[in-house]
Parts: structure tokens; sequence; C-alpha cells
């Protein structure tokens, strides 16, 4: 058993958190979130330069082959600097279905998916409890030219801003799961965008009977391949929610050294004091089964309890981490301006999606 | 004992909402949806105090000398249930809750004369100037210096924390006017006729929910009259502490409130499908998860019909701790059971839409659209009003001197 990072990994890390550090501070965030832009194109262009846009995509794809533990060992400090580019969403999700497709299109669109000229956005969510692909309700009618797609797809990360959206929606035929490409543009889609508590671009797209032709299907039987996908998405997006939960650590710890009540730093207080141990106790744990499950996905052998585990207890320890931090920094906690509630809407955010914490340890619990 | 409500109650319950039905106007009704605070929005809460002025409802809880209604313990239990029925939004409590009822007890008669019958219309709104950047839990610390100088007071310091000064015309405030002895002994308790004062700025300060519901109150040498103290010179901590019962010791009851929003998720998880199949409020895990904080919710309304009524409990010198500490705790669990009903359809920022009078329709329900920002904004409750590590504090102490 071995859980560290190779020196590539770190090489990597280190680098990416030398840019953030530089590039992405939490006023520059805060200016990005508040512009009209729905992320910063520099930004995302910084990424395709280091090699993190093709990093997951096979060599025949253009891309690096990188390891699940490659991208856990960098997404960490997008949680540090609460990045909001769509990363897990846009290259993760729908760059991954698109690279488990045999359709042609696909490997066009991956080519200008990593070099940064294309995002394609990931149509999913439904709404509440979509958090197994089983509940998708959209549907796909099959007309003589292809198909015709009715349903609500909400939340869709960097959904008002795509070239092209993948989405997965029930195939009326064979009543399968399938996932087809469908362009931004199409008639009868109704995108209405929006920000996220915690600073993302996403949208809510309603089908409207939106016809699509027979080489839009990417994948007719797509369970096995949107579970395989998303597990690995929860992975990454719980590399980063362990990158906020240290920042509040550090950051809460730091403050109750140097806040002073009653004449003594807040810290010396007992009821502050197991407050900052339970969070470093939570954080101790989630650091663990996040590596964990990332060297298990490494090797092939991550199973669905795996990451029940993972999602449920990260989803969990993670709010328990933000509320504390807030609750220890008082009133101050509560501000826009500080970046303590920031790390924390990010947290929620990450509970919500893909079945919160209730959703995954109930099936982790039902065995 | 008799928990029995008599025939004539009854019909006091009707009178109380057949008004609720027919006064607020929709722009009212629309706030009271919208509230995702214990300060609900500003322009709304006020028109419907003076609406509720006019009909001598303002004030239950004041004398009736001073514009009390005289209701027994059981109509202002009516009164606030049929209140939250009717989702209106709650009358802000800085002026009729505290600094109304600490001029009644402690006022001159000069004071209550120019003071209360101006909060009883709804005509002024008083800010809270108690904490401090450095003085949070300590508050006795504070350092906002007031000098005298003649028939007035300088002040020079800040005020932080201070809900809706930006839209309040006066403040009540604490001010260290000695630095000698014990902290608490050099603090004094004042009134200020105005917030444009020469030298007085008022800077909001965006929540975690975006909206600017604190403030912070900035002093550069403001001369105000002696003739606002209320008690003696260096004696505002005694009054400040008698002010604080009121604040902390549950003159308003927050169980019909929590029960609203009991209601408002189950009723929203009954729409809602549950990722087991069913609805969610069919699901046995929900049920129980609902049921334990339903059960909690219950028993503080309990608790507060009991002191309401003059129970020996209200007497135990821990009840205000202990009465916040219960509810400031369940309005965080039932804005975390409301945040999970809505799921993800509570990650949408919609500040526009959440503005009462917006004609931005809402992404996803109406329920999804209040219960991010209330669950955000609750986050404060076991904060504001003395945090619950100091209340928890108070009541081992209690436990220590034998009460």
């Amino acid at each position: 058993m071995d859980f560290s990072y190779s020196q590539e990994q770190v090489m990597l890390t280190d680098s990416v958190a030398r840019y953030l550090e530089k590039n992405y501070d939490f006023d520059t965030r805060k200016a990005l979130v508040a512009s009209d832009a729905p992320w910063s194109a520099d930004v995302w262009g910084q990424f395709a330069e280091l090699g993190l846009l093709a990093l997951p995509f096979s060599e025949e794809h253009g891309g690096l082959g990188g390891s699940i533990s490659d991208l856990v060992a960098f997404t960490r400090s997008f949680g540090k600097h609460l990045v909001v580019e769509p990363y897990a969403f846009a290259i993760m999700l729908s760059g991954a279905a698109l690279a488990s497709s045999a359709n042609p299109k696909a490997a066009e669109w991956i080519e200008r998916i990593v070099s940064g000229e294309a995002i394609a956005a990931f149509a999913y969510e439904e709404g509440n409890g979509t958090a197994s692909p089983g509940m998708i309700a959209t549907s796909a009618g099959v007309d003589t030219d292809g198909f015709a797609l009715s349903g609500e797809k909400r939340i869709v990360i960097a959904g008002g801003d795509a070239d092209v959206l993948v989405v997965a929606a029930k195939h009326e035929a064979s009543g399968k799961l399938a996932l087809f490409l469908v362009d931004a543009n199409a008639d009868g889609l109704s995108i209405s965008p929006y920000t996220t508590i915690d600073g993302r671009s996403a949208a809510n797209i309603r089908f409207d009977d939106v016809q699509i032709g027979k080489d839009a299907v990417l994948i007719e039987d797509a369970t096995d391949t949107l579970e395989r996908i998303v597990a690995q998405a929860i992975i990454v997006l719980s590399a980063e929610a362990l990158g906020a939960m240290g920042a509040l650590l550090e950051i809460t710890a730091d403050y109750a050294m140097t806040r002073k009540q009653f004449g003594q730093p807040i810290a010396m207080f007992q009821a502050i004091a197991h407050r900052l141990a339970d969070m470093k106790i939570a954080y101790a744990k989630a650091m663990s089964t996040l590596t964990y499950t990332t060297a298990l996905a490494n090797s092939g052998a991550a199973t669905a309890r795996d990451i029940h585990v993972l999602k449920g207890q990260l989803g969990k320890l993670g709010r328990e981490i933000g509320e504390s931090a807030i609750q220890v920094h008082g009133g101050l906690g509560l501000t826009d301006e500080l970046n303590v509630g920031h790390y924390h809407k990010r947290l929620l955010a990450y509970d919500a999606i893909f079945g919160d914490h209730d959703y995954h340890l109930r099936k982790l619990g039902q065995r | 004992m008799n928990v029995e409500f008599s025939p004539e109650l009854e019909a006091f319950r009707r009178e109380v909402a057949e008004f609720f039905a027919t006064a607020p106007t929709p722009a009212i009704r629309e706030a009271g949806r919208k509230t995702t605070s214990v300060f609900a929005p500003f322009d709304q809460c006020m028109a419907w105090h003076q609406i509720l002025y006019q009909k001598g409802w303002a004030a239950p809880h004041w004398p009736k000398e001073y514009g009390g209604t005289g209701w027994s313990v059981e109509q202002r239990f009516i009164f606030a249930e049929e209140y939250r029925k009717a989702d209106l939004p709650p009358l802000l409590p800085q002026s009729l809750g505290m600094v109304g009822p600490l001029l009644i007890d402690l006022g001159t008669e000069e004071q209550k004369a120019k003071y209360l019958p101006p909060i009883l219309k709804g005509e002024d709104f008083w800010a809270q100037g108690y904490s401090e950047p450095g003085s949070g839990s300590d508050l006795a610390s504070l350092s906002c210096r007031a000098e005298a100088d003649g028939d007035d007071y300088i002040i020079n310091g800040s005020k932080i924390w201070t809900t809706y000064a930006h839209h309040a015309n006066r403040m009540f405030m604490l001010v260290r006017t000695s630095t000698d002895g014990k902290k608490q002994a050099g603090i004094t308790f004042l009134l200020l006729d105005r917030m444009d004062y020469p030298g007085m700025e008022v800077r909001p300060i965006y929540g975690l929910d975006g909206f600017p519901e604190q403030c912070e109150v900035f002093f550069d040498n403001v001369r105000v009259p002696q003739s606002g103290r209320v008690g003696e010179e260096n004696q505002g901590w005694s009054v400040a502490k008698h002010l604080l019962k009121h604040e902390r010791g549950g003159g308003n009851a927050a169980s019909p409130t929590l029960m609203r929003y009991l209601e408002r998720a189950r009723e929203a998880a009954g729409q809602t499908p549950s990722p087991f199949g069913g609805m969610l409020a069919d699901d046995p895990v929900f049920q129980r998860d609902f049921g334990e904080l339903e059960a909690d919710v219950i028993s503080l309304s309990h608790l507060e019909k009991l002191a309401i009524s003059g129970h020996e409990i209200a007497r135990d010198p821990a009840f205000p701790s202990m009465n916040k500490t219960i509810n400031s705790e369940l309005i965080q669990r039932a804005s975390v059971m409301m945040s999970r009903v809505s799921g993800v359809g509570g990650l949408a920022r919609q500040l526009e839409a959440l503005r009462v009078g917006s004609n931005v329709e809402p992404q996803g329900s109406e329920f999804d659209l209040i219960t991010m920002p209330l669950y955000l904004n609750s986050r404060a409750t076991t904060i504001y009003a003395g945090s619950n590590e100091v209340q928890r504090d108070l009541i081992a102490r209690s436990l220590a001197a034998g009460a």
C-alpha cells in the first residue's frame, strides 16, 4: 500500500497551485463571479496550456491518458481557490461521455474541447432525486428522421454557454437510457441561465420536442457508462470539496487564535477549542476517505458502495466543517466579503448534486 | 390545568383570521411569503405595521395603557398562530419588542411621550447599536466612546451588526462613558433621535444570502443631547441586561413560525419525488427525521405556552438563555429540513426573483426560491443576541448557582 502522490503528480499539482495562487485570489474570483462572464476564458486557456483539459483523455483522442489520482492531486486546489470554471462538468462528465462514444462526431468535439475552443455541457440532473440514472424522465421519442427530445434538465453547469449539450434521455423504443449530442442552438430548446450559490454558471434547460437526427446518438445503452463517469466526477468533485474543507480548517483555526474576547484568544475557550478539534477530526476522516477511494478507483476497484461512502461522508463532513467555520467566525462568517461563507456554499452545492449525503448513506445502509 | 379554548376564543380566532384574509395588500402578502430571515422586507413590513396599528393590534404584548391590546395569554397565542398561518411578514423586533418595552419599564415620562406613540404607529424604526468590531460575545468590552460636553455627548467609534440601520430613523446604543473600574461599570445607554447627525455614517454589509441586512455605523465626533440617556450615566449595563430579557425571553413566540416552516416543508415534500420511489413525504426515513424535528418544535411550543401563562419556568434565571438556545437551533434545523426538500432546486442564486414586486420568474417553485437564503440567513441565529456558546455558559452557571 502506498498512498503518496508520484513525483509527476506533485509537479503538476504544484504548478496548478502556483498558477492559482498568482491568478485566482479571492478578490479576482469575486470580480469574475460578479461579471457577465460565466468564467474566465484566460484561466480556461491556461488550463489548456497546462495540459489539464487533455489530461483525462486517452492518447488516441489527443489526450494524456491521465489517471483519476492525477486529477484528484491537482483539483484539491480548485476547491481551495473556489474555481468556477466547469472542469469536472465539461471535461470529466461531457468529455468522458464523448470519449465513450463510437460516434465519429464525438471525436471531433473532443479535439475542440481538448484545445479549449469548445465547451460541452452535461445535461443530466432533472431536479430532486436524479441521484441515480434510473430516475431520468427526459424522453427521446423515435420519429422518421431521428428523435424528438422532451423534458427538463436542471442545474446544467455551463448550460447557458456551451457549444453543444450531452443529454441523458430515455430512448422510447428500447426503454434504455441513452446519451445524445444536441446543438446548443437547436429549435425547441429553452435555456434559462443563472449563477449558482457557489459562483458557477448554470442553466435550466427545457426540451420541447427538440428534433435531432439519428446520428445524434452518442451511446444507445448508456447506463453503465453514466454510472462510471458520474462516479469519476464525484471523486474529482470530492477532491475540490476536500480542498475547500482544508482551507476552512486553516482559516478558522487562524482566526480563533487571533480573535480575542474576554481578554484571550477565543481558541482558548473550551467550547471553541472542541469545535475546532471536531473540525480537524472531520477533515482527517474526509481526507482519508477520499485518498483511499482514489487509490481504489486508480486500480479500477472502486465499487458503488465505495462511492456511496465517499459522497455520503464528504457531503456530511463538509457541511459540518462549513457550519462550524461560520459559527466560530461569528457575524463575520456571515458576510459576503469574507471567503468563509463562500467555501461553505461550495460545500453545500457539492452535497446537493449527484445525490446528497442522506441519499448516499441510505444506499450504503441498504446493502 | 386546562388547555381548552372557549367558544369566545374560537370566535376571536375567526375574527383574526378574517382580518388577515382581507387587510394585507398583495405586496404585504408577497413580502410574507418571501421572508427568509427574522427580519422581513422593510417597506412592506412597515406598511403592514401601520395597518395593524389602525386595527389596534400592533403591540399585543404592550400594556393596554400604552396601546397594547389587553388580550389574554390565549388570545395572544391565537393571534400568533393565525399570523403565521397567513404567511404575513413578522413585525420588526427592535422597536416594538426591544426599545419600546424598555422605555415602558425604565424611560422617563418625556421619553415615553416622545418615543412610544411613533413606535406604536409604525412611523419610527429603531436600530440597535450594541456590537462592535472588537466586542461581540464580550459585549461589555465595548469601546465606542461618549464624552460629556455641556448638555451633550460627543460620540466616537463604531458599531457593527446593526440590523437595518440603513432603514432606521432612530437608534438606541451602548457607549463607553468611563474606563475606570470594571468594564461593565463604564457603559451608558443612549437614545439617538436621528441617524443623520453630522459625522454619522451607515454602511450596509452584504450577507451570504446576498442581501444588505446588517450594517456598520461610524461615529466621528457626533454630538447628541444627554436627554437621550436611559438610566444614569455608567449604569447602561443594567439597562441593557433588562432589555436583553425582552430580546431573548420570547415575548414573541418562535414556535408558530417554526410550525409554518415545517408545514411548508411537508407540503413541498408531498410534491417532490424521492430517489427511493414515491414522494419524499411518504418516505419512512424522511418521515422519521421530520418527526424528530417536529417533536422538538412542539416541545418548544409547549415551553412557550407555559412561559407566557406565567409558569415558574419563566422565572428560572436561565430561561432566556434556554429559550434562545432552543429556538435558534430549531430555526437552523428547520431550514436544513427545507433545504433538504429543495435539494438542487436551492442552488440557483436568485436575488432579483426574491425581491418583492419583481416580475422575474423564479427558477423552480416559490419554495425553492426561499430555502437557500433562509438556510444561509439562519446560520446567524446561533450567533446573534449572544452566541449559543455564551448562552450555554450562562445555563451552566445557573446550575452551579443552584437554580
